[in-house]
């Protein structure tokens, strides 16, 4: 065949056919590497069609804006009938259809499928889209004559040369097809990678998705690899000049854009007679009286002003109003709640009750950072509430918008190491057991880098063959940001729409049943400027919630949130200390280990706490500064009035995100705008390198206005080290005040704040048995879980001295249901129980709830010691309804039987088995002989033990962390009797002693000591799992990173 | 691994079954009179795969007593009462059955007691006790933890719960009070640990095989001869399968010589046969293109396995006439052709949905032999290819770019490009093209996708 040696221009091309990975498990390319390789090419336009989905769209089109490529969206679709199509949208319109008819195919099945048929094209109108006709094998001329009748003039024949052969007589097929109909035909690539070198990985997605290992695939994997974006030169050769010609005409004729879609904000919010603004300004005008009852301070007033005049401007009237209707509705149901971010400290939010930090307590904060002259970008507000009635605010506002126009955004969920790992290996046919096994090779805190080295030290031999090749696509898979495998609801982000929604974006079915979600993530709204309110559930406002009405119930008090006396002494003082289990946000170990060293006497010191333990403070080494400066070990000054005016608050040292943007403004001349431009780079440098811009704008600005080049350049890396993990102070001044609010509570009602923790749980950072250790620590008299005296939740009861005492809930025991529970505390109202028979047939207990309370030793006062519970529950039947009742229980006529009651040391592993505590000793008490014959010493000694001596431990693991930021450094926390002792674990040890580090649920620990400043730390440089020791002993490390 | 002997203390011989106290102690103890003759071994391969199946070790045990159970998966129950006194004891019994052990997967424990479910979860438990006294037994029993009768994961966790971790808490529970807790069933387990009732067991029975020697009176070269004399070993198995309603899909004739070692003929059949007169007819076949290396002294006849074969349906028309089973012929016509050439000679071939053309089809057995399947379809759109492809790709000589086979090729068709088994060490990445030589003939020619671009011939479409 002789080829046509050409030199001139290869001819135009739009491929107007391609899968991203958002085509889950098919597409094997991201949409950006998509967008950029077919600029590359010269193409004029790329149409992403995913295969009922836009969910790749917006990323693409954001990689399309940067390379100015035009952008086509689009979907794939093949119907129940086997007709499969591509529809492109023309306009808005067609968009809007498009959105529909995904909807409509994603909302009709389970979450992840789709399914449509030809009676719902109806949702597509006859001219907004185009329609690309994508044969099968073997074409059936019926589905273009109806495609074209249904579409007139808008339906094209796609010719796909992926050199599988025979295409010669195909085209013609197709063409006498086409022709049959008068539809043209036109070029098409149905593209899956953006280069062949992906088709590897497409193969292997392809087994994932159809769960066979790879080699029983056969001729369900594609014979080649020309599903790539090819070049144009190659085009040329494969398809009549006339088909390529084709597919840039039709793509001149789609004009549709994502930059087109506009927000509207829902209309209903307003009364009648009222506009928008006149409302919200009623509103805050009322809230300004309520909080203001003296009348509102000048300064206030002005910014009050200040504020409505820039929310007019913008129109954003509808979104505080938005905000202001879910937080009245919490109120009115008695929900805790409370805003945060910039938005929501803004004095409109203090009025409307969004939120409760003073703004003249506060400070004044940046405006701007939320809403800006020049961002046409819509604020944003989160609201956190009590974490176990969240759902009843979501469903509040499905009801209210209808879940036509409300829905919660989406996650994508990414493939990581291990799961990448796992559905690998089952691809290359190993077991699930075993690919399970070479998952667990990968830690949580393993990056993908290290898969290779991780596989091979786990003992798998990475010069296999079959491994060899696995490991390459692992890393593929994982590799920044990770490849999509399925769309996840989001916590809380709400996306409320005044027209139809699913006209702006598709929504479908989340896992949970009453969900629905969009298709797009919280990235994806905000690139796009649509509005999103973020309704979240914070465990700490359950807890609170409790508390107060546990200790006003108590003492007949009237506390509430932000309702306590301000600024108690003995609260700092236990802060100070540390003592601090259960307190929000202070109760981590990291900070716990700052508590000391800062010491917060008022309530911004507790502002500055929440913020500096963060990862960008102590990379941008801002915390020993402050450190120092706080205790007069190192002068304040400022490089000039303006900077002093910002950093004032914190000695000079930026610790917030809004003084580093603050500075931009005054010491480098940016604008609001270009200081939020400048937040969003810094959150993404690392990935993009986007911060050099900014650069020489910063340093070139400061220069001009006469600080000096040490100054800029500091200024500058504090900010490469804030990186995305700034805190903003918004956030921490509503924190602080729940920081302030638990600390007073367990400081003033310890038994009342630790029964409201117990009953919130799972929440915070402590387990149930920290909890309790912690309050009988504080002189908390705590009691057992008893049948004949316990309710669900754990309850205070009146001691003799007045004070209360604790009463563990039913609600700690381990697979007792809580219908079970319900009844008999129901039964037991009537009157108590006489025996377990009576209990179990009058709450009509089934075995599994009677076992559950046998083994909590629950049943102790009916029965005696649990094996003789469990004897008796073993020998309860229901009743049959009809039977009549025996004159004696079974269980006298039988006698009691020769059973030995349990050891000590049984008894406290049942207790920890099926309550997660003990109120008896601790283990490691029973341990301590063969501990202390081992020179292992308690914890409670090693505070005597000088710093740096050499000294031996172990404890039970309780925690593990590996923070991003610590380079590799583990942080354990381990626990026995006497004690906690933190220990930190360097990279090479960790790495050297992984095993034991990992997997030891008891943990000895030989190490160097060290004091500073009021804490303690051992430092490891051996590590030994003694996990052994404690036999049948369930316990359970809390791992974070 | 040392397998495990019986406790040098416990190695006192079992007093006679016939010493005058046993019946009278073990009435008194409340155990079945039957039970206190009886003395079990219970036999437990740790680590055993029973995927091998117990049935070839319970054959080989049946040299100690005919009174041989299996106890799945692992274990194995003999009654060895009666043959104690041949063996010397039970110390000597013990040794020697261990001893076939060796011959099996697994690290075996030995016990003895008077009821089979004692001896089997004493060994189970991994104590090689030996309990001769029906007295002693329950104190022996007692310390063994309960996991060793392999109750239900559950029964087991509720009756630790209680504190009941051995056999001996369990079997000091009041009775009543246990079954209704934990099931008649499991109660009707401890009566038969104790010997309260007598367990009754299956024997095992040893699988069924055929074997025949026929000495000859005078040496025979002679195939006729030969077959002549095979004949009535032919009739005898044909009414030992006719006997048994067996049949047999494999057969060895041995034909055995002065000096060289046996000349063996093995017929494998495409259906089970249990016709004597057929396989002799199969096994002339056969023997027609075998040599022997020097005369027959002694011929042997061997079916090791036997099949279920039901007794022909005949049909009132002759086969393959008028919808007669016309497979029955084609298996009669296998049976045939690889009786004459050899079982590897005739081959099924099936097709593989595989985008290689060499992993595209397979050999397999001929069809009938094989469970009968669904043969997956090709793809429907799959571009021609040829009916003969070569065993491996020939290179071809290259000339001005493109190939030549007995003269320049001339390429007919558009590439068809296959890159594919990346994962299996076999990948491939070529260009398929259909051409035509000289002589007319249509070839399957390739190109390799990568350096250095060799052309291959792949098949011929003829």
């Amino acid at each position: 065949m002789a080829r046509a040696i050409t030199t001139d221009e290869p001819p135009s091309y739009a491929e107007l056919h391609c899968l991203t990975n958002f085509t889950f498990l098919r597409g094997a390319s991201h949409p950006h590497e998509l967008v950029e390789q077919a600029d590359a090419l010269g193409y004029s336009a790329l149409a992403i069609t995913d295969e009922c989905s836009v969910a790749g769209v917006v990323r693409a089109h954001m990689a399309a804006k940067r390379r100015q490529l035009k952008l086509i969206v689009g979907a794939e679709f093949r119907l129940d009938c086997g007709l499969k199509f591509v529809a492109l949208a023309i306009d808005r319109h067609g968009y809007g259809q498009l959105c529909r008819l995904i909807t409509r195919g994603r909302r009709a099945a389970v979450k992840g499928r789709y399914t449509l048929t030809r009676g719902d094209l109806r949702e597509l109108g006859p001219e907004q889209c185009f329609i690309l006709w994508i044969p099968a094998d073997r074409p059936r001329p019926e589905e273009l004559h109806w495609l074209v009748a249904r579409f007139p003039g808008r339906v094209r024949v796609a010719v796909q040369q992926l050199r599988e052969g025979g295409h010669g007589s195909r085209l013609a097929a197709l063409s006498r097809i086409g022709a049959g109909c008068g539809a043209g035909l036109l070029a098409c690539g149905d593209v899956h990678m953006h280069v062949r070198e992906r088709r590897r990985l497409q193969d292997a997605l392809s087994a994932i998705r159809l769960n066979e290992p790879i080699a029983q695939l056969g001729t369900r994997l594609y014979a080649n690899g020309e599903r790539y974006l090819r070049e144009r030169a190659r085009l040329r050769r494969l398809y009549p000049p006339e088909l390529l010609a084709a597919t840039v005409e039709l793509a001149q004729c789609c004009h549709f854009s994502l930059d087109e879609l506009r927000y509207e904000y829902p209309h209903e919010l307003v009364p009648a007679g009222e506009t928008p603004t006149s409302y919200l300004r009623r509103l805050t005008e009322e809230g300004a009286r309520w909080r203001w009852p003296d009348g509102v301070p000048a300064s206030e007033r002005a910014a009050i002003e200040h504020e409505l005049a820039l929310i007019e401007e913008l129109h954003y009237e509808p979104y505080f109003l938005t905000v202001q209707d879910v937080v009245a509705y919490a109120r009115r149901q008695g929900i805790l709640c409370q805003g945060r971010g910039s938005a929501a400290n803004s004095r409109v939010c203090y009025c409307l009750g969004v939120t409760s930090v003073d703004p003249q307590r506060g400070a004044a904060l940046l405006f701007e950072r939320f809403i800006s002259r020049e961002r046409n970008e819509p604020p944003d507000i989160d609201i956190d509430f009590e974490h176990e009635r969240r759902e009843q605010v979501l469903q509040y506002v499905y009801e209210k918008y209808g879940r036509h126009r409300a829905a919660l955004a989406a996650t994508v969920i990414m493939y990581r190491p291990r799961s990448a790992l796992r559905d690998l290996g089952k691809v290359f046919g190993l077991t699930p057991a075993e690919s399970g096994r070479l998952a667990k090779v990968m830690q949580w805190w393993d990056g993908s880098a290290t898969i290779p080295e991780r596989v091979r030290e786990a003992g798998f031999d990475a010069g296999s063959p079959w491994l060899r090749r696995l490991l390459p696509l692992a890393c593929e898979l994982t590799a920044f940001p990770g490849f999509p495998r399925h769309l996840s609801q989001h916590v809380g982000g709400f996306v409320i729409a005044q027209g139809l929604l699913e006209e702006l974006v598709p929504i479908e079915n989340a896992a949970m049943p009453a969900r629905t979600v969009v298709q797009w993530d919280k990235d994806d709204l905000n690139d796009l400027g649509l509005l999103k309110v973020d309704l979240l559930g914070l465990g700490m406002l359950t807890a609170l919630k409790r508390a107060f009405a546990l200790a006003n119930d108590y003492r007949g008090t009237r506390y509430g949130l932000g309702e306590l006396p301000a600024e108690d002494p003995e609260v700092y003082d236990m802060v100070c200390r540390a003592d601090t289990i259960g307190v929000f946000q202070i109760e981590s170990r990291a900070q716990m280990a700052m508590l000391p060293r800062l010491k917060p006497r008022c309530y911004y010191d507790l502002v500055i706490e929440v913020a500096i333990v963060r990862p960008g403070p102590i990379q941008g080494d801002m915390v020993h500064p402050y450190l120092r400066r706080r205790c007069g070990g190192e002068a304040v000054e400022y490089p000039g009035e303006e900077v002093r005016a910002v950093l004032h608050r914190t000695l000079g040292v930026p610790i917030f995100q809004e003084q580093v943007m603050q500075i931009a403004i005054v010491a480098a001349g940016f604008s609001p705008g270009e200081a939020d431009a400048l937040r969003r780079a810094m959150g993404a440098w690392k990935r993009s390198g986007g911060l050099d811009p900014f650069r020489e704008r910063l340093l070139g600005g400061m220069h001009a206005r006469g600080y000096t080049p040490e100054f800029a350049q500091r200024i500058y890396q504090q900010m490469l080290g804030f990186g995305e993990f700034g805190f903003p102070e918004s956030h921490a001044l509503s924190f602080a005040l729940l920081v302030y609010d638990s600390a007073w509570l367990k400081c003033h009602e310890p038994a009342a704040f630790t029964c409201a923790l117990l009953n919130s749980q799972p929440m915070g950072f402590y387990a149930p048995a920290q909890l309790v250790r912690d309050a009988r620590a504080h002189g908390v008299e705590v009691r057992v879980v008893d049948a004949c005296t316990s309710h669900w939740d754990a309850t205070l009861e009146r001691r003799d001295d007045g004070e209360p005492a604790l009463r563990l809930g039913l609600r700690l025991v381990k697979s007792l249901s809580e219908a079970g529970a319900a009844r008999l505390v129901a039964a037991r109202a009537v009157r108590p129980f006489a025996s377990i028979e009576d209990l179990a047939a009058r709450a009509a207990l089934d075995r599994g709830d009677l076992e559950a309370l046998a083994a909590a030793g629950a049943l102790a006062a009916l029965s005696g010691n649990r094996h003789l519970a469990f004897w008796e529950v073993a020998g309860t039947e229901r009743p049959l309804p009809l039977a009549p009742a025996a004159t004696l229980p079974a269980s006298e006529l039988e006698g009691r039987p020769l059973l030995t009651a349990p050891t000590e040391g049984q008894s406290i592993a049942a207790d920890y088995a099926s309550l997660g505590l003990t109120l008896g000793r601790h283990p490691l008490a029973l341990l301590r002989g063969k501990l202390r014959a081992a020179a292992l010493i308690p914890a409670a000694e090693l505070q005597a033990a000088g710093h740096g001596a050499r000294v031996r431990t172990a404890g039970i693991v309780l925690m593990r962390q590996r923070p991003a930021t610590a380079s590799g450094v583990t942080f354990l926390t381990l626990e026995d009797e006497s004690g906690q002792v933190n220990v930190i674990v360097w990279e090479r040890v960790g790495r050297e002693q992984r095993r034991p580090l990992i997997e030891a649920r008891l943990l000895e620990v030989h190490g160097e000591l060290q004091h500073q400043e009021g804490v303690t730390h051992l430092i490891a440089h051996r590590l030994i799992d003694r996990s052994r020791l404690l036999g049948e002993l369930t316990t359970r490390s809390r791992d974070f990173h | 691994m040392r397998p495990q002997l019986l406790p040098a203390a416990s190695t006192a011989d079992l007093p006679s079954p016939a010493a005058p106290q046993a019946p009278l102690r073990s009435v008194r103890q409340g155990v079945h009179a039957a039970a206190a003759h009886e003395l079990w071994a219970g036999l437990h391969l740790s680590g055993f795969d029973p995927v091998q199946g117990l049935g070839p070790l319970a054959t080989r045990a049946q040299r100690f007593t005919p009174r041989v159970s299996l106890a799945p998966p692992d274990g194995l129950l003999l009654e060895v009462s009666g043959s104690l006194h041949l063996f010397g004891g039970v110390a000597s019994l013990g040794r020697e059955l261990l001893e076939e052990c060796r011959h099996f997967q697994g690290h075996p424990v030995l016990a003895f007691a008077p009821t089979p479910l004692a001896a089997l979860t004493a060994a189970r438990a991994g104590r090689a006790l030996l309990i001769t006294d029906p007295a002693q037994l329950i104190g022996a029993l007692a310390p063994l933890p309960i996991s060793a009768l392999r109750w239900p994961e559950e029964t087991r966790a509720r009756l630790a719960r209680a504190g009941v971790r051995t056999l001996g808490a369990v079997l000091r529970l009041p009775r009543a009070a246990f079954a209704r807790r934990f099931g008649v069933a499991q109660l009707a387990v401890l009566d038969g640990l104790t010997g309260r009732t007598r367990e009754v067991r299956a024997a095992h029975r040893a699988p069924v095989r055929f074997r025949r020697r026929e000495e000859l009176d005078c040496e025979l070269s002679d195939h006729q001869r030969l077959l002549a004399a095979l004949t009535p070993l032919f009739g005898a198995l044909g009414s030992f399968l006719t006997a048994r309603q067996c049949g047999v899909a494999e057969l060895e004739c041995r034909f055995v010589h002065r000096h060289a070692p046996p000349t063996s003929c093995v017929l494998t059949l495409a259906a089970p046969c249990a016709d004597g007169r057929q396989l002799c007819a199969l096994l002339a076949e056969r023997l027609n293109v075998v040599q022997l290396p020097e005369p027959v002294r002694a011929l042997e006849l061997r079916a090791e396995q036997l099949l279920p074969q039901r007794s022909p349906n005949r049909g009132l028309w002759q086969a393959g006439e008028q919808g007669g089973e016309a497979c029955e012929e084609s298996d009669g016509l296998i049976d045939h052709l690889r009786a004459r050439l050899g079982p590897e000679a005739v081959q099924g071939l099936t097709l593989r949905a595989e985008h290689r053309p060499e992993c595209a089809w397979r050999l397999t057995e001929p069809p009938s032999i094989a469970p009968r399947r669904a043969v997956p379809e090709a793809p429907e759109e799959l571009p021609a290819r040829p009916l003969w492809l070569l065993p491996q790709p020939q290179p071809l000589a290259v000339q001005a770019g493109l190939p030549r086979h007995r003269g320049l090729l001339r390429l007919i068709s558009e590439p068809e490009r296959i890159e594919t088994g990346w994962w299996d060490g076999g990948e491939i990445a070529r260009d398929y093209y259909r051409a035509v030589g000289r002589d007319g003939v249509r070839l399957w020619v390739f190109r390799e996708r990568e350096a250095p671009h060799r052309w291959f011939l792949h098949g011929i479409f003829g």
